[in-house]
């Protein structure tokens, strides 16, 4: 019966795995073919290819929009599925460096910061900090949530900042932004699987609503907690903590 | 004398439009879409940076980062990874190999890509 158990469970997890594979590839050409699309279009805005009338540039300038929004889209696609099938698999706690894991989230983001001209400030503690005790690819996920909600939410020539310091056992992380903020309606139903806050559906028509649920689970798991500060119009700062690693 | 960029891409279509845009912007272009390619351009000719996509038919892009690092006469060419590949670990795995930047596609124009190769190399 255990046996038997464990056959469905490795098969369910080799289907997930082909699953996300798919995903991947799928994505990975689409977004190639938009890439493509975004060059012609910028070579015609920018009159590579001969002048354009007003009209012209304007549709051309629209074309460039709904394409850079379907990249993003695409992008979003890849980040859940990376988030669903790391989530499917089973934690690996080590002593992880969290300012190494900051550092290298916002460099996966900086092409996105630089799209939507906004600017990662990274204050970093004057004191060394202890390692966390975290599955490092689960935990660059919930930085990778945070990070892409403060930069989709900010307008442009935003800041946005991140800082950490430690705290009873634990570190604690903070990413803020001076973006559109969390309507007091959406600030009881934000963590929900699914659910997208109405100031967030005006910024950006399409998103999954996933990630925030997944970045809640995810800190949690780790036996931390996820919390926020948001004013609409003002800007949102998410708090997570993470455990410090001690040698047992 | 116009220096000689040597675009590593498989599909024909984006290594066209990356050619035209170096092309017009005064640089020698070559141009390979495979490993093979790749290495034949690398031996015949002085290349002064090198634009390499991460997904080839044959190998990986990797791979070939991996041999032009560990040739003598190619080491200190710059490499600009220029793929749709965005993850961590492929940004970490480039980075280690001796990458000079790692630029995703569809986050770039080629104006953009054009002024990353000028800062590198100049004109």
């Amino acid at each position: 019966m255990e046996k038997e158990l464990q056959e469905k469970v490795d098969k369910l997890t080799k289907l997930q795995s082909v699953r996300a594979d798919i995903v991947s590839l799928s994505a990975h050409q689409i977004r190639t073919s938009l890439s493509a699309i975004k060059w012609i279009i910028k070579m015609f805005i920018d009159g590579d290819l001969g002048k354009l009338t007003a009209e012209q540039e304007n549709l051309m300038k629209k074309a460039y929009e709904d394409n850079d929004r379907a990249i993003s889209v695409v992008s979003e696609l890849l980040l859940a599925n990376k988030a669903e099938d790391v989530i499917e698999k089973a934690y690996n706690f080590t002593e992880v460096n969290l300012i190494e894991l900051i550092d290298s989230s916002i460099f996966d983001f900086s092409g996105e910061a630089l799209a939507h001209k906004i600017e990662m400030i990274f204050l970093k503690p004057e004191l060394q900090l202890p390692g966390v005790k975290a599955d490092k690819e689960k935990l660059r996920i919930v930085l990778q949530n945070l990070l892409e909600n403060a930069i989709k939410y900010s307008n442009q020539y935003g800041k946005v900042f991140i800082a950490l310091r430690e705290k009873n056992g634990f570190i604690e992380v903070s990413v803020k932004d001076m973006g559109i903020g969390i309507s007091e309606e959406g600030k009881k139903s934000i963590f929900e699987k699914f659910y997208r806050d109405t100031t967030a559906q005006k910024k950006e028509a399409l998103g999954s609503g996933i990630g925030l649920f997944t970045t809640k689970k995810i800190v949690e798991d780790h036996g931390g907690k996820i919390w926020f500060d948001s004013n609409e119009g003002e800007g949102t700062t998410f708090f997570f903590t993470v455990p410090v690693y001690k040698v047992s | 004398m116009a220096k000689t960029v040597l675009i590593i891409e498989d599909d024909n279509f984006l290594q066209g439009l990356e050619a035209t845009k170096l092309k017009k912007e005064g640089y020698n272009v070559l141009t390979a879409s495979n490993s093979v390619e790749a290495f034949k351009a690398m031996e015949g000719n002085k290349i002064d940076l090198i634009l390499l996509d991460l997904l080839l038919p044959d190998v990986d892009g990797f791979m070939i980062l991996e041999k032009v690092r560990q040739n003598k006469n190619l080491q200190a060419v710059p490499v600009i990874v220029f793929s749709n590949l965005s993850e961590e670990k492929d940004v970490s795995r480039a980075t280690k190999l001796g990458a000079s930047e790692f630029m995703i596609k569809s986050n770039f124009t080629l104006d953009e890509i054009s002024k990353k190769v000028k800062e590198l190399i100049g004109q």
